[in-house]
């Protein structure tokens, strides 16, 4: 599909260095325990949850449908002042939607009626006769053996339950059913056709009704996971089309694939089309085993963190996306986080264009394939943390309190990080997609974007390695342990750090990046001297670890940020009175 | 054949049909089945297929009438209606079928479809796109074939 944004600015990186957005301003304090944090219970919900005071949608069962709908049916049923099955027939025309239903019979009874066949009196003047012919087998029956809709065309009862029958199992159709004569529109209702049909055929057809209030109101969609029987109604204008239903699935009331926030509908749709075209070329990267960068013995992913200890004697740490040591990965160097970016080979001394061409080719799906692997192995990482959170709460949670001598109350904090764990995957997963498209020429907000997701994605494998392994020591230990307070400290601060810095990349790109112009002066007090983004020829994208983003010590004083916010770690200028990340002030000491 | 099950409508139908024929058309069941019928319907006059005979073959399938009977054409037409094969674009055979309506019925249906071709509603998109483009040439094209293959019969 869109050639045209995979090749863009492959070979455009020499201009990186304008208005860099620095990755360091600060951050180096967050060396595993210096980061400031607050664990006490109320104050983490007030923050989790402060996206989502009004809920926007309701999770329906089938009981739940049903009574909306003979609301609804009600309703127009008493205000029209027609019968039941009439105010059906009238919604199902006009999509459940009551308005519609009022404003055009108000407007135009007649024209409705017409319309929807809904007939006042019969058309035919053959009343009284005692005898008819049926019209679809010719023959002749007593009157009380043969039935009609509002017009008046009789057919035999036999005719009559073979042509329902027949729509029912047509489909759908069935409840836009008419009279079978073909020059009379007159509707045929449930009413009529519960006197006609089997039990089997009766149930079909209510299901069908059933299904027209979920499927033709725009307000409502069925939950689009396998197996689901939940429909959710949706309120208009609320911010954020993520609606999680009771099966525990999140998608996107608009368009019904898996959540995907902060990244909006067309990039999905564009990113899913995309995976589909690659998939053949892509089939490698879910392979589960890579050879170790040091000793080149395969090496199997059971886990979901990407921090990867190759088995003794090796022992090598290095990181499963891009293969380089793990000791490059935030924490240590005090550096810039940059796993996350895509860097392009320079292209120097290329000057044949069809070569030139060739590479372009080769590194946009180099490009490509950088996005695809850290999406699709967010989305494995997070379902094994699902299955891990589920272990944790049938098993593990148990064994750990009486092993620590715990309440189970008090490990609640245990179950707060995984699910955290389980969003960011989520999260992270889907800026992997922005990223991708992302125009190349947009510096500063791919910077900055970056940025942000570095941060957050450095934020979440030291929550995930944290949840992961070291929780491993406790619940192996023989008894209580000393250091299980500390740890609970430290697994409660980074589930809470994370949240901040998701957080913030979910809301910077919820506004599009447009921070980046207002914080642009911020941002270019950092030296363009410390850019580390660009390495050499050959680098990452094949597999070394030439990166050269460590910074931070060769930044001028002056420009050092005078003071981190309390609630999401960004380093502010000292200029600034409230965070310019969060907008939050800091609160008086 | 499996003739003996004949649904009663059925076989009103077929005594009907040949004893008031309708103008222009015959319609005779097969020896060996009865469902079969051999159909022939004049070119209606004013059309480009005025003094054609055109041999159709009617089909009343397991579920008729609820389910509409299958019509083709055997010889060849040039309508933009008609496909190469001789299937038939009519809604009466389609979605719109009723069981109140019949094979007379249908076939008056596919005589009238002879007097007014509609391009915008096309089986062969060829034929619409000539007759949409060059009325008047399509309708030679028409008569032309209607000379060469629905003459002779
Ligand atoms: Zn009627
Ligand atoms: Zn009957
Ligand atoms: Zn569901
Ligand atoms: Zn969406
Ligand atoms: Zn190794
Ligand atoms: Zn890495
Ligand atoms: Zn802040």
């Amino acid at each position: 599909m869109d050639s045209d944004d995979d090749m863009h600015d492959a070979n455009d990186l020499d201009s990186l260095d304008d208005d860099y957005y620095s990755g360091d301003n600060g951050m180096g304090s967050d060396d595993g325990d210096g980061f400031e944090f607050d664990n006490s219970d109320d104050s983490d919900d007030s923050t989790s949850h402060h996206h989502r005071q009004q809920p926007s949608y309701t999770v329906l069962n089938e009981d739940d449908i049903r009574q909306r709908q003979e609301e609804v049916i009600t309703r127009i049923s008493t205000v029209l002042s027609i019968p039941r099955v009439s105010a059906s027939i009238l919604l199902r025309h006009y999509n459940w939607d009551v308005t519609k239903v009022h404003d055009a019979w108000f407007a135009d009874e007649e024209r409705v009626r017409k319309a929807t066949g809904l007939l006042e009196s019969s058309v035919v003047s053959n009343q009284n006769m005692k005898e008819f012919n049926c019209g679809i087998c010719f023959e002749a029956y007593p009157r009380d053996r043969m039935y009609a809709a509002a017009c008046g065309h009789y057919f035999c009862s036999a005719c009559w339950t073979g042509y329902v029958s027949t729509s029912i199992n047509d489909g759908p159709g069935c409840l836009m059913l008419r009279c079978p004569d073909p020059s009379c529109g007159a509707a045929v209702g449930q009413d009529l056709i519960n006197l006609l049909v089997s039990e089997e055929d009766k149930q079909k057809y209510s299901r069908y009704i059933l299904r027209s209030y979920v499927e033709d109101n725009k307000k409502t969609k069925w939950c689009p996971a396998p197996g689901c029987d939940f429909a959710v109604d949706f309120v208009a204008g609320s911010s954020s089309f993520d609606v999680s239903c009771n099966c525990s699935f999140s998608f996107c009331w608009n368009c019904t694939e898996e959540a995907h926030r902060p990244v909006d509908c067309v990039t999905v749709a564009k990113w899913i089309l995309k995976n589909c075209a690659e998939s053949e070329n892509m089939n490698w990267i879910l392979a589960n085993s890579k050879p170790c960068p040091k000793c080149k013995r395969p090496i199997e992913k059971n886990q979901g963190c990407m921090h990867i200890t190759c088995t003794p004697p090796c022992k090598f740490e290095f990181c499963w996306l891009c293969l380089g040591a793990w000791s490059d990965h935030g924490e240590r160097t005090g550096g810039f986080y940059a796993c996350n970016r895509y860097e392009t080979a320079k292209q120097e001394g290329l000057y044949d264009e069809a070569e030139k061409r060739r590479e372009m080719a080769k590194n946009s799906l180099e490009r490509y394939t950088h996005y695809y692997e850290r999406w699709a192995t967010n989305q494995s990482s997070r379902l094994k943390a699902v299955a891990d959170l589920q272990q944790m709460q049938s098993v593990h949670i148990e064994k750990l309190s009486d092993k620590q001598c715990q309440p189970e109350t008090q490990l609640k904090f245990i179950t707060e990080a995984w699910l955290q764990i389980i969003e960011c995957r989520r999260v992270l997963k889907w800026t992997y997609a922005y990223g991708y498209y992302l125009p190349e020429n947009e510096h500063a907000k791919r910077q900055f974007f970056e940025y942000l997701q570095g941060e957050a994605e450095s934020g979440l494998e030291r929550l995930h390695q944290c949840a992961e392994k070291e929780l491993q020591t406790y619940l192996n230990a023989e008894g209580p342990s000393e250091g299980f307070n500390d740890f609970k400290t430290k697994l409660a601060g980074l589930t809470s750090v994370t949240r901040n810095y998701f957080e913030n990349l979910v809301r910077a790109l919820e506004n599009g990046l447009s921070d980046v112009d207002s914080q642009g002066a911020c941002s270019k007090t950092t030296s363009s001297k410390n850019l580390g983004g660009v390495t050499k020829r050959g680098g990452r994208g094949k597999g070394t670890t030439s990166r050269t983003t460590s910074t931070g010590p060769s930044r001028p004083q002056e420009d050092s940020p005078s003071w981190h916010c309390e609630h999401c770690t960004f380093a502010n200028a000292r200029a600034n009175v409230t965070c310019q990340m969060c907008n939050r002030s800091p609160s008086a000491r | 054949m499996a003739n003996s099950n004949l649904p009663r409508r059925i076989i009103k139908e077929t005594q009907r049909l040949l004893s008031e024929p309708a103008p222009g058309i015959s319609a005779s069941p097969s020896e060996e089945n009865m469902r079969y019928f051999n159909v022939m319907i004049l070119g209606p006059t004013q059309s480009p297929y005025e003094g054609g005979v055109f041999k159709l073959e009617l089909f009343l399938p397991e579920e008729y009438p609820m389910a509409a009977p299958k019509v083709r054409f055997l010889t060849k037409i040039y309508h933009p209606n008609i496909d190469k094969l001789g299937r038939i674009c009519l809604d009466i055979l389609k979605d719109k079928w009723s069981p109140a309506l019949q094979i007379r019925t249908v076939l008056l249906s596919i005589q009238a479809l002879l007097s007014a071709p509609n391009p915008d509603d096309p089986l062969s998109e060829n034929i619409a796109k000539h007759w949409k483009a060059n009325e008047a040439e399509a309708v030679e094209t028409a008569k032309e074939w209607t000379n060469l293959y629905a003459s002779g019969a």
